[in-house]
């Protein structure tokens, strides 16, 4: 399976919005690893970024 | 991983402990971000800002952003004073600092205590601008990204010289 992004970064910001939104399918959820090709830990990174994000009402938790 | 991260915080203490450039290192760097609530009005965020910051203390400021107003991905509610205040954008902003972590307490009791602070985000983070660091993204689709595909340029094509006896003769064939 073609992997869409291979991105690695030492921490993610929970206000880049714009970044985080790349890995965010369109109904607002985390994409997969398989999808992100991202490896573990920053996969981990990236999920609480996104939960970071949600909380503070920058990114949306659901969107229909 | 504890046993690798131990030893360079020993090294660390053995070598420049006291120093003023140890103590700064060594101090915990959190960040704090904010949503102040759209009445107060753009006159009104200076004064909030003061607030936040009075509570930080003695603390190094080490980065912040102006509040600047924006629309939120959800309705955010609060119930305040019996009532339910709805709001759909807020003035948003952060400030980076480094303090001891015994001040953390005080610091988020303070905050929840500001009636105009919608809602608040306290971590701890690093204290290089995370923003603006490196990274390498690779992007392997087969779709060229950020490209406008062209038609390819060829040069133009030149008609071909005919004769008008040559046509007449090449229709009479065609007509039978």
């Amino acid at each position: 399976m073609k992997k869409e992004y291979v991105a690695q970064f030492q921490y993610i910001d929970y206000k880049d919005t714009e970044l985080l939104k790349k890995f965010l399918n369109p109904h607002g959820k985390i994409m997969p690893r398989r999808r992100t090709g991202l490896n573990a830990p920053n996969q981990r990174a990236l999920a609480e970024a996104v939960k970071r994000a949600r909380f503070m009402a920058l990114l949306p938790y659901i969107v229909r | 991983m504890a046993e690798t991260s131990q030893p360079v915080e020993g090294f660390t203490q053995a070598t420049d402990a006291g120093s003023p450039a140890a103590v700064k290192n060594t101090t915990p760097v959190y960040e704090v971000g904010f949503h102040i609530i759209p009445t107060v009005g753009e006159d009104g965020v200076p004064a909030v800002l003061e607030k936040i910051r009075t509570l930080l203390g003695d603390a190094e400021i080490i980065s912040q952003t102006f509040p600047t107003k924006r629309a939120l991905a959800y309705r955010v509610e609060r119930a305040q004073a019996g009532a339910r205040e709805k709001y759909l954008e807020s003035y948003f902003g952060f400030i980076k600092f480094a303090t001891e972590r015994e001040m953390i307490p005080a610091i988020e009791q303070g905050l929840r205590s500001i009636h105009e602070v919608l809602r608040y985000l306290l971590i701890q983070t690093v204290r290089e601008d995370i923003t603006q660091a490196p990274r390498r993204a690779v992007f392997s689709s087969d779709r060229l990204e950020g490209k406008t595909i062209e038609k390819p340029v060829m040069a133009p094509e030149k008609a071909a010289e005919v004769s008008d006896a040559e046509l007449d003769k090449s229709i009479e064939a065609l007509t039978g």
